[in-house]
């Protein structure tokens, strides 16, 4: 497995990627990145000096009208020279296809790809890669794994998306109750729903709004077993503004996928509190109200 | 060029009958299995088989959602389900699963693969990867402007399907999983509890930032497309598209006569007067439960396009009754309570051939020839004396006055 994070703004790279294999960065067509072109190349070619693999991601949805900025940032892709690219817009599938990058291709079914049969469906048509669904019970995922070893990518740290929207939830609600608030690509903000507790982290931006899970996921016991069949295990690094904790995260990642079998869970926990969950491995989410 | 398509839902079989008999071309049904509904009820095997030969009679098509984001267990029994909607003459399936345009293809030869707008396409290059797996028609996704399908219309031969009239998803479709994490209830296996239409406060850091008054809500307004029909239309869309598989036969029959009519007037005049566009809308609102607008067909959705506080819910009219026969001889219709009214309320008629005909409803008996002053029981079989003629599947609500 390879071990993966997002470069999401300006990090210490040289204390982050010696316990990881690449980074994922990205400017269009994705949210909660904050480098520059410049930033973004400089990333990249950081990477390739120390041997390390550089992914772009595009996974939001491309308008009509955005097409041509789709070409003109594929050029800048093409140019770096990319070891891939997420993806989630079928129309991204068919502009990479006249720039000879299908191959380079890594399908992030984001919510919606959630078995065998359409990951092989995506394999067929020539990608490198997909990325499951997070909305996967353990024994689901385990499953895909084993039909397709190799060949898929997993979210395996961060806040889960769970929800993405082209409003803008907070422009409009800023408007409706007549204030001004400066929220625009702030990674500060949380709803919390009236009859619960838990804060969700809520971010708006250019393409609309993007809401996440309150837990942090983490799957540190899991890993063992599926790390062999795991392609790339990502650490997404969005609302995580201590390095530390994301060093740790890669560092017992790391561990962990080179056999080391004395990772200790309760260590981490104690040493970086947060709400973690394993999402949905052990909860099913098929309960349907008759 | 053929005629625009109007596609109407209904969630059972009474409610997929009126869709036909009140001028829909096609409906989409869910069955009890693979459809994102879970709580509409859904037709068995044999309610798809009567469908089928329903709609065959009047020339309609009919269209099964398979739509649900499967899981490998899910697919259990899908190709012998396929196998059995072809053999009824089911016309086309609504997928969101691309695997299954192969196996349709294996299974079920004959039934076109539309692809849902659970894959949110919103742009003329995802279209042709569609059509390049192998999809025969595309369900744009509800985030795309006029301007936008118009100039996806332009360049793909596909033909589109573009939603114009009901509930709108507040995220892209298929993409929110908010009722999976707070109420474990999978949004995308037909369980969605519509979580994003409840109340929220808003924090920035620790501090309470959304008003105490009026807390924040993704809750959309409900879309109405009814002044960009004539564009698609002219854009050579291929389908129209009223949402509401868990709607009322009410609405069912009011939305859809009134666009039927409305894309029969710009087909015979070539266009409609703003008089006539105001028309249909006021048409349109008799069926409303929600507020209305145009959504993101003018472009972006700013806050007087989302329902803050109240839900919104609610009718502007009332539905009293529905018509099961009708007696020529006697000009006595049996009809069937839906809400209360009265003897001496004026009423008014709407169905596949008769136009918001007034009556005062001045003689009405029970099945016991008892008569009734106060109709407040509601399934109830009542008798009334007519002043002109109906038919079964007309429907009776409270006079509008404009």
């Amino acid at each position: 497995m390879e071990l993966l994070f997002t470069l999401r703004k300006l990090r210490p790279l040289e204390k982050l990627l010696p316990f990881a294999d690449g980074i994922i960065t990205g400017k269009y067509f994705t949210t909660g990145y904050h480098l520059s072109l410049d930033e973004i190349r400089q990333a990249c070619r950081f990477c390739r000096a120390f041997h390390k693999k550089f992914y772009i991601v595009m996974d939001d949805f491309v308008c009509e009208d955005e097409k041509i900025l789709l070409y003109d940032y594929l050029d800048f892709v093409d140019s770096l020279g990319v070891d891939g690219i997420y993806f989630h817009d079928l129309g991204i599938y068919n502009a990479a296809k006249s720039y000879g990058l299908v191959n380079k291709l890594i399908y992030d079914g984001k919510t919606v790809l959630c078995n065998s049969l359409d990951s092989a469906f995506m394999l067929d048509q020539g990608i490198d890669a997909v990325q499951i669904s997070r909305e996967l019970t353990l024994s689901e995922v385990k499953e895909i794994l084993k039909n397709h070893s190799g060949k898929v990518d997993m979210q395996i740290f961060g806040h889960l998306r769970m929800s993405y929207s082209r409003r803008r939830f907070l422009s409009n609600y800023f408007r409706q109750i007549n204030k001004d608030y400066d929220y625009l690509g702030k990674e500060t903000l949380t709803l919390v729903e009236e009859q619960r507790e838990y804060r969700m982290p809520i971010v708006e931006d250019d393409d609309g709004t993007y809401i996440y899970t309150d837990y942090i996921f983490e799957m540190f016991d899991e890993i063992c077993d599926l790390k062999k069949d795991i392609k790339r295990g990502i650490v997404d690094t969005l609302f995580i503004e201590d390095d530390a904790l994301i060093c740790q995260v890669l560092r017992d990642y790391r561990r962990i996928n080179k056999g080391n079998q004395n990772f200790i869970k309760d260590s981490f926990l104690h040493n970086y509190p947060n709400d973690y969950s394993s999402g949905y491995f052990y909860q099913k989410t098929n309960i349907t109200k008759e | 060029m053929n005629k625009i398509e109007l596609l109407a839902p209904a969630k059972d079989l009474n409610k997929a009958k009126i869709a036909i008999m009140y001028g829909a071309d096609a409906v989409y049904v869910g069955g009890k299995f693979y459809s994102l509904r879970s709580r509409a009820s859904n037709f068995d095997l044999k309610d798809l088989e009567e469908l089928s030969r329903f709609a065959k009679q009047y020339g309609a098509r009919v269209f099964v959602t398979v739509n649900i984001v499967f899981h490998d267990s899910d697919y259990y029994g899908i190709r012998e389900y396929l196998r059995f909607l072809e053999k009824i003459g089911i016309d086309a399936v609504i997928i969101s699963s691309l695997a299954l345009i192969p196996v349709v293809r294996q299974e079920a030869p004959h039934i076109e693969c539309h692809i849902s707008t659970q894959l949110s396409s919103l742009n003329s290059s995802a279209v042709r990867t569609l059509k390049e797996f192998g999809a025969d028609r595309i369900v744009l996704g509800r985030e795309a402007s006029m301007q936008q399908i118009e100039q996806i219309a332009r360049k793909v031969s596909v033909p589109l399907e573009v939603f114009i009239h009901g509930g709108m998803c507040s995220n892209y479709s298929g993409r929110c999983v908010l009722s999976n994490r707070m109420t474990l209830r999978d949004a995308n296996r037909g369980g969605c509890a519509h979580s994003c239409r409840w109340k929220y406060k808003l924090y920035d850091g620790d501090e309470l930032i959304s008003d105490p008054e009026c807390l924040l809500s993704m809750s959309s307004k409900d879309l109405r497309a009814s002044a960009y029909v004539e564009r698609m239309i002219k854009s050579g869309i291929a389908s129209l598209k009223i949402e509401g598989r868990m709607k009322s036969e009410y609405y069912i029959g009011q939305v859809v006569k009134t666009y039927r009519k409305m894309i029969d007037e710009i087909y015979e005049k070539g266009s409609l007067t703003s008089d006539r566009l105001a028309y249909y809308d006021n048409e349109l609102s008799k069926a409303e439960n929600r507020p209305s607008d145009d959504g993101f067909l003018s472009g972006d959705c700013d806050n007087s396009k989302h329902l803050y506080g109240v839900n919104g819910a609610g009718v502007t009219h009332d539905y009293v009754a529905y018509v099961h026969a009708f007696d020529s001889s006697r000009n006595i219709a049996v009809i069937e309570i839906k809400n209360i009214f009265a003897k001496g309320d004026e009423l008014e008629v709407f169905g596949p051939k008769i136009d918001n005909k007034h009556f005062i409803a001045e003689v009405m008996f029970d099945e016991k020839y008892n008569l009734v002053e106060l109709a407040n029981k509601p399934t109830q079989l009542l008798l009334v004396r007519m002043p002109f003629a109906v038919e079964k599947g007309d429907m009776i609500r409270k006079a509008a006055h404009e």
